[in-house]
């Protein structure tokens, strides 16, 4: 009998614990609870039992009986609230309040995830001017004056000696003039470019800037380290080539490309056909810019890189104009 | 820059190598293809067709419906053009055909009720001219049905090359030849010189002359007598078409193809309009007015290098000929110049003028000064196969310092050193001379060589090891997946501004970026403008000088686009001359990183179970707090100024710290709002982050939470309204002793009942110590001294609770 008492039980809890809706609620009361029910019959039954075990079998009745009902009427609760939300107490359903969430620019917020990866490397992070001189953002990076290489970059002008930079580089000549090597460090900026805004570009924009100075850096390293960079950023399963370039203050100087990640590399209208996506420039320190800052080109060797960080964004998030940067729309800065 | 490869192949055998790995391997090894233009593959559907007949379309003035046979079957056909006639032979592009320009598919279609069976083409519609005039009208000995890459030859296929500017050799059919020659490790041919000369000599019909030798170390010419200017051949056409150039005369396109073939700009004078058959090179001692070929009249400045005639000037030097001594139909002897400039004066010159041509791209990037001789020849032997004429004997030469060849060294250890990995010292060898240098020693350690004049860029040893490294390609460089990180400190300059991000993203700000580039008028509002000397506009002519022009353009930004209720904040650098207007040192003007904080629209939206708040002064002080409290600041930066109405704002506070203003905002004022076109309140506080970067804070220390209770007593005062909060807090402090700590304003009340010029304060007071237990007695004491003290100082009323 026992037994059976204990069979019952496991057969309602099992049931019980099933139970999502009034309607297979009440079909249990009516199979355990009713006047009919497993539970109440039951009781029919204590007659039947020789008199020296009816207290006993009466209280696991009893007890049964109240196991059963607890359990229900818990489970009606549940199930009743959950559909109203009402308790006793509160409306459960009443709304919160609407807590401002704060937003890092998505500009900013990638240039954290970048050089969150280069200190990792055990790079360190500089600054410099964005209002610079002549000196550092062309003479001393090997761009002679009236040599086509500055045609490369639109340059806005204070005066002859004065202009707004327009790369991080000359933060390069500025760190190693501190210090002396290694020198491991990464300098982030806004630089500015005299280009038409449009939807592909901007009059200013951020860019990251590394440089590695010490006895035995080679370009297999510097190809080591970016390709280290661009698997943590991009991910793992990335395709690459590096591709000779020119830049007046690296040689030899390469252009990094990856798989075009939204065409896989068959060619889209954003890689322009060709399946890769140019990510950076790169090269080792060319021999005149050790000369600017004495540094011996006979015994020390270096790389240096940059990437712009609104093109980075710019595929990563598929957004196709970057005036959107600078319009600061709180529908769009919230998004990130 | 386009480059034939059917022409190309003049000048190497690519046999057995596809387009597809010439392309790659261009690019893989410097000059950047960045467009194919495969002929074989854009033009395989179209056929030579002939047009059997033509009748107006019944329901179009302007189209005609055409017959029109394709080999094997007639077609109907509806035609646009004016030009299209019975029996002409056409390009035609039957239905399934990619049109090149516009890309767009031609499919059976019904034009205006006729039926049209596919397209007869112009030659716009190919991409082989801008032409649009007409449909393109063929040979008739052409066969209806054949395949216009065979009936007309197009089947080459063009890339279009980046060039580097450190590269002016590559600007040429002959320099991507080369690189093609390293590569594949293929021979270059460069044409041979055939040339027939007549007995006279040149320079007893002219004659050269150098004055500034400086800017012009080499000048060349050849004369040639007779010439028949016509049009060239097809042939010559054909390539000077491939690559997208206007055929004009054969003369004209004998030096445009052989600036395209060798890279030498060439120029044609008319030799009977020379004063005194005279060449003269020298710089301008004064500013002149000149004609151009393109009969624009052009301002010189002094100092410009021309080409004169024994009168008067008669080109830009390297740039542009001029009008008066052009080529023209009837033109009968002429003189060839090919002729090295020096590429900064042509740079100059070439910006100064803001006139840039073919001759001057190629002349600034510098050109190879010892082939003039042999393109002037080239020059002369297609002009006496093409025009005719009579080559006069000799090319007058002017070249008063030989620039010979530079001498330099590679080692190859170093080559190892730089790239990390080792190249095969034959390998190295062969690329060097494949690219044109001459190996004049070899040892087991290094290689000496002397450089092609070509080169301009080579210089230094590391120059040689970039040219092996391209040409043996950057992809066989292994990937080195190791830095060796030396544990010295690790500085971040950026941990001050990331952590004042986060912690304004945790008060729930939204970051801006506004551009830096504004309008005087905006940069003016406060601070000195540094002004750009080439701004694009007047809308971003100076530097801003603190970021609330920027802040305040957002907003009226957001406003457009119905985002009413704002917080947002920008970290970025400003920029203010100091006691000068132009800026000759670092030490002329000052480059703060600031921070911006705004505040517009409603605090709190009504809510079932809040009222509605909308952001007012005391939210920008409450924000501003608990910022210098989460920077570890609040008790550094504590004292404040108060002010009332300034060029920004109506009323406005600043934050000192010793004396100096690290900060200030408050509310602005209509007038500037009125100039960025917003109708609401606008709460701004600007910080300037380099300033308080500089404080130097004690390290944070522990400080044990209180063990003994607290005392709390409140009052409330009425006192006039002319007396402020900020008086009487201060006032409490200087009067107790120091068992209070702390002085809560819990309400502020007006009411006519107690007077139109008062108002209640209630203040709440904290007393304790921290190192043992208050009595009851010495805080009543203390509080009643108070409360004695306001009443007496401020003629203040106690109200009784
Ligand atoms: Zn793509």
């Amino acid at each position: 009998m026992q037994e059976q008492l204990n069979q019952i039980k496991a057969e309602f809890q099992n049931e019980i614990s099933n139970a999502d809706s009034s309607k297979s609620l009440e079909q249990i009361r009516i199979k355990y609870l009713s006047r009919n029910g497993i539970v109440t019959l039951l009781f029919d039954k204590l007659k039947e039992v020789p008199k020296e075990n009816k207290r006993e079998l009466g209280k696991s009745l009893n007890d049964l009986r109240e196991f059963v009902t607890n359990l229900f009427e818990s489970k009606k609760n549940e199930i009743e609230t959950q559909s109203s939300g009402l308790t006793s107490e509160i409306d459960l359903t009443l709304p919160g309040n609407t807590i401002k969430l704060g937003s890092k620019h998505i500009l900013n917020k990638t240039l954290e995830e970048i050089k969150d990866i280069f200190k990792s490397m055990g790079f360190s992070v500089f600054e410099g001017p964005e209002l610079e001189s002549d000196y550092y953002n062309f003479e001393a990076l090997n761009f002679p004056a009236d040599h086509p290489a500055r045609d490369m970059q639109d340059t806005f002008f204070i005066n002859k000696k004065f202009l707004l930079r327009t790369h991080t580089s000359p933060v390069q000549i500025r760190v190693m003039e501190k210090m002396k090597p290694p020198v491991r460090a990464i300098m982030p900026g806004r630089v500015y470019r005299n280009e038409a805004i449009n939807a592909r570009s901007y009059c200013t924009f951020q860019q990251v800037e590394g440089l590695y100075v010490d006895k035995d850096v080679t370009f297999a390293e510097l190809k080591g380290t970016l390709v280290s960079f661009a698997k943590q950023y991009y991910g793992d399963n990335l395709k690459y080539r590096f591709r000779p370039s020119f830049f007046p203050f690296t040689e030899p100087s390469a252009e990094m490309d990856i798989t075009c990640f939204l065409c896989k590399g068959s060619g889209c209208r954003v890689c322009k056909n060709s399946g890769w996506l140019e990510i950076l420039g790169c090269g080792m320190v060319d021999p005149n810019v050790f000369n600017y800052v004495n540094y011996d080109s006979e015994e020390y060797t270096g790389y240096a890189f940059g990437m712009g960080i609104e093109r980075i964004a710019l595929l990563k998030y598929g957004i196709n104009d970057i005036r959107i940067f600078f319009e600061n729309d709180i529908r769009f800065l919230k998004q990130f | 820059m386009k480059i034939s490869l059917n022409w190309i192949k003049d000048y190497i055998n690519l046999d057995g190598i596809t387009v597809d790995e010439i392309v790659d391997k261009l690019t893989m090894s410097g000059l950047e293809v960045e467009d194919v233009v495969n002929q074989n593959e854009i033009y395989k559907n179209f056929i030579v067709a002939e047009v059997k007949s033509v009748v107006k379309h019944p329901d179009a003035d302007k189209l005609s419906v055409c017959e029109v046979f394709d080999g094997q079957k007639t077609l109907q056909v509806v035609c646009g053009a004016s030009n299209v006639a019975a029996n002409q032979k056409v390009v035609f592009a039957p239905v399934g055909t990619i049109i090149p320009n516009g890309n767009f598919e031609i499919k059976k279609t019904k034009i205006r009720g006729v039926e049209s069976f596919g397209m007869i083409c112009a030659e716009d519609e190919l991409m082989l001219s801008d032409d649009h005039s007409g449909i393109m009208v063929l040979d008739e000995n052409l066969m209806p049905g054949n395949l216009i890459i065979e009936a007309l030859g197009l089947n080459d296929v063009i890339i279009e090359v980046a060039v580097t500017p450190n590269r002016p050799d590559a600007l040429s059919h002959i320099g991507v030849a080369r690189d093609l020659s390293a590569i594949f490790n293929r021979e270059l041919k460069i044409p041979e010189i055939k040339l027939t000369e007549i007995e006279q000599p040149a320079k007893k019909v002219a004659s050269v002359e150098i004055i500034d030798s400086i800017n012009c170390p080499r000048y060349s010419a050849r004369v040639i007598l007779d010439v028949e200017i016509k049009e060239s051949p097809s042939w010559l056409k054909n390539k000077i078409k491939s690559i997208g150039l206007r055929p004009i005369n054969n003369i004209v396109d004998i030096t445009n193809f052989i600036l395209h073939e060798i890279g030498q700009p060439l120029h044609a004078f008319d030799l009977d309009r020379l004063a005194d058959k005279k060449i003269i090179v020298r710089s301008l001692d004064s500013k002149i007015e000149f004609t151009t070929l393109d009969s624009k009249k052009r301002e010189l400045p002094e100092g410009t290098l021309m080409i004169c005639d024994a009168k008067r000037e008669v080109a830009i030097a390297g740039i542009m000929g001029g009008e008066n001594t052009e080529i023209t139909e009837s033109t009968k002897n002429i003189l060839i110049e090919s002729a090295y400039f020096n590429p900064s004066g042509i740079r100059k010159t070439s910006k100064l003028t803001q006139l840039q041509t073919d001759s001057s791209y190629r002349f600034e990037r510098g050109t190879d000064p010892n082939i003039t001789k042999y393109a002037a020849e080239r020059a002369a032997q297609l002009i006496a196969e093409l025009a005719g004429g009579r080559v006069l004997k000799e090319t007058i030469d002017v070249y008063p310092e030989k620039i010979i060849r530079k001498e330099l060294s590679l080692r190859f250890n170093r080559l190892n050193k730089i790239l990390g990995f080792e190249i095969d010292d034959n390998k190295t060898i062969q690329i060097l001379k494949n690219l044109g240098f001459e190996l004049i020693e070899q040892t087991d350690v290094a290689v000496r060589v002397l450089v092609p004049t070509n080169r301009p860029d080579i210089e230094r040893e590391i120059d040689l090891i970039e040219e092996v490294a391209r040409i043996n390609g950057y992809d066989n460089i292994p990937v080195v997946p190791k830095i060796s990180v030396t544990l010295e400190r690790k500085e971040d300059h950026q941990k001050f501004e990331d952590t004042v991000r986060n912690i304004l993203v945790g008060l729930g700000f939204n970051e801006m970026i506004n551009n830096p580039l504004i309008s005087e008028k905006e940069a003016s509002l406060s601070g000195n403008p540094i002004k750009l000397a080439n701004p694009q506009s007047i809308e971003m002519s100076c530097l801003r000088t603190s970021l609330i022009s920027g802040a305040l353009n957002s907003v009226k930004r957001n406003f457009n686009f119905g985002n009413k209720d704002l917080m947002l904040f920008e970290i970025g650098n400003v920029f203010n001359a100091v006691n000068t207007t132009e800026i000759r040192d670092f030490e002329d003007f000052v480059e703060n990183q600031n921070l911006v904080l705004v505040l517009t629209g409603k605090e709190q939206l009504k809510s079932w179970n809040a009222p509605e708040k909308n952001f007012d002064f005391y939210s920008l002080k409450s924000f501003v707090d608990a910022f210098l409290s989460k920077i570890s600041l609040e008790n550094f930066i504590n004292d404040s100024y108060y002010s009332k109405e300034n060029e920004i704002f109506i009323y406005s506070y600043q934050k000192l710290f010793e004396n100096k203003v690290i900060g200030a905002g408050g509310k602005i004022k209509k007038q500037i709002l009125n100039l960025f076109d917003i109708q609401a309140d606008v709460f701004l506080f600007e910080f300037n982050l380099s300033e308080i970067k500089k404080i130097n804070t004690p390290a944070l220390k522990f400080v044990e939470p209180l063990r003994y209770p607290k005392i709390i007593r409140d009052f409330a005062f009425i006192f006039d309204k002319k007396i402020s909060f900020g008086e009487v807090e201060k006032f409490i402090f200087t009067q107790s002793v120091n068992l209070l700590k702390k002085v809560d304003l819990f309400d502020v009340f007006e009411s006519e009942s107690i007077g139109s010029n008062n108002r209640s304060l209630a203040f709440r007071l904290e007393f304790y110590d921290e190192k043992r237990t208050l009595t009851e007695d010495e805080v009543e004491k203390e509080f009643n001294f108070l409360i004695e003290k306001i009443t007496s100082n401020f003629n203040a009323k106690l109200r009784s609770s």
